[in-house]
């Protein structure tokens, strides 16, 4: 008797799936045996493996001078990285949290997002600054934080967030390979931990060699004509719940990843829109100031009369991420709030 | 045929019961010697099963099903 849970896809040969977290971290590995230069280094990210399974097995495979537990001093370990990254090595440091930037936002925005441009391109800074973010499990107003459209806003570093295992590895491979700074934003709800609520957006079937996923292209995940929804990270996976359960009532909804934020593909925002002429964007960031307001304005600067329908824009509203489950779920931008724009927008 | 049994997490009871987390594999997947198979957990300590052989895996127990500590959770032939 043989019993699974769900149908799956028979593979005609060895699969390779893997969670987001382990795709991330495969990168991780083919470019740390690739290139000497690389190494990884933040809080907890050695024999502990990272506390959201970004550096599992690391330390096993490369040892302590290349995979560093640093102090609880992020504005001196990001200074080694800068440093190192501006001699020619290519760091990966780790902020465990997004939430925590202010305790090494300088060094971040001021000296690695700003050296190349101030040594009139002389100096490079080939580094990647890996962090966690994202809400939806209960950890508080400090620890809960998307916080993309602060580093967005900021210029000199590249941002990006993966949604799933194939562009987890693939983004990965590019920000390590980037001359520039890359933020890299890993959403504790697309890693496919066992011990977070069970994702099955999180596990696929991803190539075993290395390989880039462009910075600064977006996808679209699902395909559709009545509205385009724009977004990133876990919101994708909750706008694709959203885009099977409306396909059954008749709306075809076109989900666009944006992947990455610096640059945005305004390109993917405009094709999307052009053919549907409705547009919500979903953030998991604060509402004002952020990347929705930046995805209408792609729209407007470029030709409001694309437009058939007002916009919406479902984030979080500008107050913090409360702490009780239904208070949370209320605040971030959910399923239930997802439909009810789209809704909004294509009746309009 | 090889047995693939639920690895013993928890030192203090033998009869300790666990998920399956994951399954990399699909049932009646090829596979080769260690590719990943599973993510298994007891309480909140994970680890990862890999296949002791290469072949044809049968999966008997489904995902987020409790299992117990050296139960089999699949086959190989």
């Amino acid at each position: 008797m043989t019993i699974t849970d769900r149908p799956v896809v028979p593979a005609p040969r060895s699969s390779h799936r893997l969670t987001t977290s382990k795709a991330m971290v495969e990168a991780i590995d083919l470019e740390m045996a690739a290139n000497p230069e690389v190494f990884y280094l933040g809080e907890d990210v050695g024999a502990y493996g990272g506390i959201f399974s970004s550096t599992t097995g690391l330390l096993d495979k490369y040892g302590p001078e290349r995979v560093i537990d640093t102090p609880i001093s992020e504005t001196a370990f990001f200074g080694v990285a800068i440093g190192a990254a501006a001699e020619g090595m290519r760091p990966i440091a780790e902020l465990m949290f997004a939430d925590f930037m202010g305790v090494c936002l300088d060094q971040l925005y001021n000296h690695m997002a700003k050296i190349h441009y101030e040594s009139g391109g002389n100096v490079k800074v080939p580094m990647v600054v890996t962090m966690a973010v994202g809400g939806g499990y209960s950890d508080g107003a400090q620890h809960s934080q998307c916080l993309w459209g602060t580093f967005a806003h900021l210029p000199g570093m590249k941002v990006v967030a993966p949604s799933n295992p194939y562009d987890a590895k693939g983004l990965m491979t590019a920000a390590i390979r980037d001359d520039n700074p890359v933020v890299y934003m890993f959403h504790k709800g697309v890693m496919g931990l066992p011990w977070m609520a069970k994702n099955p957006r999180a596990t696929a079937d991803v190539p075993e060699e290395a390989y880039e996923v462009p910075i600064g292209q977006a996808q679209v995940a699902r395909e559709g004509t009545d509205v385009t929804v724009a977004t990133m990270s876990l919101s994708v996976h909750h706008c694709l719940d959203v885009a099977e359960s409306l396909a059954e009532k008749g709306v075809s909804v076109e989900v666009v990843d944006l992947r990455s934020l610096v640059p945005l593909d305004r390109e993917a925002i405009l094709t999307s829109v052009g053919k549907t002429g409705r547009l919500v964007v979903v953030d998991e960031d604060y509402l004002s100031y952020g990347m929705s307001g930046e995805v209408v304005a792609t729209v407007t600067d470029h030709d409001p009369g694309m437009l058939r329908a007002p916009v919406a824009r479902v984030a979080n509203p500008d107050v913090p991420i409360p702490y009780a489950r239904s208070l949370e779920y209320a605040v971030l931008p959910r399923q239930d709030r997802i439909e009810e724009a789209i809704h909004r927008v294509v009746k309009a | 045929m090889t047995d693939v049994v639920f690895p013993s997490l928890s030192k203090e009871r033998d009869d300790a019961e666990g998920v399956v987390s994951t399954w990399f594999v699909a049932d009646g997947e090829p596979v080769v010697e260690d590719q990943l198979l599973a993510e298994v957990q007891v309480d909140k300590v994970a680890v990862e099963v890999p296949a002791p052989q290469a072949g044809t895996v049968h999966l008997l127990v489904a995902e987020e099903e409790e299992v117990r500590q050296g139960q089999v959770i699949a086959r190989i032939d």
